[in-house]
């Protein structure tokens, strides 16, 4: 993608995924490449970006937000596809899990090999419904 | 009729089987090793391949984004070597298949109800649809011994389904949404239970370890803890000597001059035209699959398609549509710790009640939540959260904080639902792709839009903050019923024993034969049956009428 198509779309995914505290926004982190690789097989995201105005970088964020969701409305299932590329790109970035992790305390790392540790079943919290007779029709 | 390209030529397998088996998923699997300890010569053909755990991607930094691509539920969306497409344009809801050894069961989630007894007998006690040509006393010593087999972990007295055996190991942990929403039904006086699932919580005994709570169970599981057919049966049957033939897709059943089947052509992995003959042939592709491949046996003895004397090959299709309902609550639920798809299942409202404006019911499964990527998303528990300048605080909100409830309608049979042949569209080889169309019917509105009612009284009950009824999702997860059972050859595509009516030792054994869908997931039922479909054979092969 020539330099300033990329800004562009830098300039989008800035919008979509702003930034979030000390966490810059998804262009700024530098996922505007990513995505643009993921988007060779999504023509309709390139129809997209063909429609954004002129001087769409240069505009104040409200104004980009308002021509943003004009495609939305206007291409709901291409801006969809378009929306699913910038989360895969930005929710999978290191950067972005381990900030997840200091907010929530979700590990940054893949649920396997190591799984979660939850409690075992008590069998103490069947004794409402145990107490309840047959629920089904007999035939 | 598209013309065909020139015939390539054609291999011979030796030796002819006694059995072949077409599928090696969960029915394929059962019968497979069911015939084989028996010392039955089996051949089972499966177009996909077994799935080695070092592929599945629960242990990569992509896991999450790998289920839009390689590892997408829906075959028109992965389009990987083993799938073929489906033309699902006319259908509300999107079927999901997988083929592979272990068929669908690579990416379930495990839950492995059984149908009540009411199910059995839709006609009789609610004036709709039809009966089984059994009932749920001749089928519960089958879902025990698969239970046994399977390996089944959860706890015998629930009030709402007939008494059962004990259950070989414990069930999974509610986690803390399960525990809110099992306190909210007891306030409400519903049914609650917590499910059977087809997961380990102990060691099995033959190798197999417990859950270890990660999640993802659609992406695969690579521990093995969980009971997909490739672990549960095929093991069992390769050691008896079935042979099983993986990337061998098949094109057609080959018949004699008498309307016997003789066997099928395939496939192989090189793109060879192969043919296996054998004295019997299952079919076990699933409800899509199944009737494809009998629409696609065409011959000057069976023009209409193998087995379709009743015309209803491919029709009554029922596809379990599901509605949405999550709730997100103030305190941390941690929902993406523990199996993905299901903590408890609620089934208040599973039998009829005139009262509510439409026969039959359905099940409520309080499914977990997502990771990162999935919260954002809403995949597969919606809704996505909006992009913009709010995004990073509603995400917050939702992650790991919410709980689903996904509301499973027993939909109708209805001839109208149905799978034909695409005209124009094919797979890789060149075999007409199943088409399939499908509406929701106005009974099954009606039970959703009470489903969603009473899932949404249940979250509030149970304290949350917001909830979010997405309505009916695009996708299908349970295919069944287009080769029905039935005692009358002129409203039923095979016998009580999913033998078909109209050639002998022709069998079939997967959820094509389901005559309704009751509310249940399939996969206990299915096996049962396939098991119970083995039985027979077993009986009656020396009488069966099959080539020499």
């Amino acid at each position: 993608m020539p330099r300033p198509r990329r800004d562009l779309l830098a300039a989008v995914l800035d919008r979509l995924l702003p930034a979030n505290g000390e966490l810059p926004a998804a262009g700024e982190l530098g996922l505007a490449a990513q995505v643009e690789e993921a988007a060779q097989a999504c023509p309709q995201v390139g129809a997209l970006m063909d429609a954004l105005p002129d001087g769409f970088v240069e505009l104040a964020g409200g104004a980009k937000d308002d021509v943003l969701r004009g495609l939305e409305q206007d291409a709901p299932a291409s801006f969809a596809e378009l929306v699913e590329l910038a989360y895969s790109a930005y929710y999978t970035d290191e950067r972005v899990l381990e900030h997840i992790e200091q907010s929530t305390g979700y590990p940054a790392r893949p649920p396997q090999p190591e799984g979660y540790q939850l409690e075992p079943f008590d069998d103490a919290v069947l004794a409402t419904i145990r107490r309840r007779g047959p629920l089904f029709r007999t035939v | 009729m598209r013309g065909r390209p020139p015939e390539p030529r054609l291999l011979e397998d030796k030796p002819d089987a006694d059995v072949l088996v077409i599928g090696a998923g969960a029915a394929g699997a059962v019968v497979s090793a069911r015939l084989s300890e028996s010392g039955v010569r089996l051949v089972c053909l499966e177009q996909g391949d077994w799935v080695r755990p070092a592929t599945i991607p629960s242990g990569s930094p992509d896991w999450e984004a790998r289920r839009q691509t390689t590892h997408h539920p829906s075959p028109n969306v992965r389009r990987l070597p083993a799938d073929y497409p489906i033309n699902d344009s006319a259908s509300d809801l999107k079927p999901l298949l997988y083929n592979a050894v272990g068929g669908s069961t690579i990416h379930w989630g495990g839950h492995f109800p059984r149908l009540r007894p009411s199910d059995f007998r839709v006609r009789t006690l609610d004036g709709v649809a039809d009966d089984w040509p059994l009932d749920y006393d001749e089928l519960a010593p089958y879902y025990d011994r698969n239970d046994e087999r399977v390996g089944v972990s959860g706890v015998a007295g629930d009030p709402g389904n007939p008494p059962r055996s004990p259950r070989p190991m414990p069930p999974v942990p509610l986690g803390r949404g399960g525990e809110l929403l099992a306190a909210a039904f007891d306030r409400l006086g519903w049914h609650w239970w917590p499910p059977d699932l087809g997961i380990n919580t102990r060691p099995d005994g033959a190798g197999r370890p417990p859950c270890n709570n990660c999640g993802p169970c659609d992406l695969g599981c690579p521990t093995g803890a969980r009971s997909s057919a490739d672990l549960a049966y095929w093991p069992r049957a390769l050691r008896d000597r079935a042979v099983l033939r993986t990337h061998a897709r098949v094109r057609e059943i080959t018949v004699d001059s008498r309307g016997r089947a003789t066997g099928a052509l395939y496939f192989d992995a090189r793109g060879n035209l192969r043919r296996q003959r054998a004295k019997v042939v299952v079919m076990a592709c699933n409800a899509i699959g199944t009737p494809r491949l009998l629409l696609a046996s065409r011959s000057k003895r069976f023009p209409e398609g193998l087995a379709n004397s009743s015309g209803l090959v491919g029709k009554n299709l029922m596809l379990h549509p599901v509605a949405m309902v999550t709730g997100l609550f103030d305190e941390p639920l941690e929902g993406y710790k523990g199996p993905f798809a299901i903590s408890l299942v609620c089934q208040e409202f599973y039998e009829t009640d005139g009262a509510r404006g439409f026969v039959r019911g359905y099940q409520m499964q309080l499914c977990r939540s997502s990771g990162p990527l999935g919260t954002a998303l809403g995949s597969p528990y919606p809704p996505r959260v909006d992009w913009g300048a709010d995004h990073h605080r509603i995400f917050l909100e939702h992650f790991g904080h919410g709980a689903s409830l996904a509301v499973t309608a027993e939909d109708l049979p209805d001839e109208r639902n149905r799978v034909t042949l695409d005209p124009t569209l094919v797979d890789a080889h060149g075999i007409p792709a199943p088409a399939i169309r499908y509406r929701i019917g106005e009974n099954t509105a009606a039970m959703i839009e009470h489903g969603i009612g009473r899932a949404t009284d249940a979250f509030t009950e149970a304290g949350a903050r917001r909830v979010m009824a997405t309505g009916l999702i695009d996708s299908a997860f349970h295919v069944l019923g287009t080769a029905r059972m039935g005692s009358d050859p002129s409203r039923s595509v095979s016998d009580r024993f999913g033998g078909s009516h109209d050639v002998r030792n022709l069998f079939i054994a997967d959820s094509s034969l389901f005559v309704t869908c009751g509310a249940a997931n399939p996969a206990s039922t299915v096996q049962a049956l396939a098991l119970r479909t083995a039985d027979h054979i077993l009986r009656i092969r020396r009488t069966i009428d099959a080539p020499a």
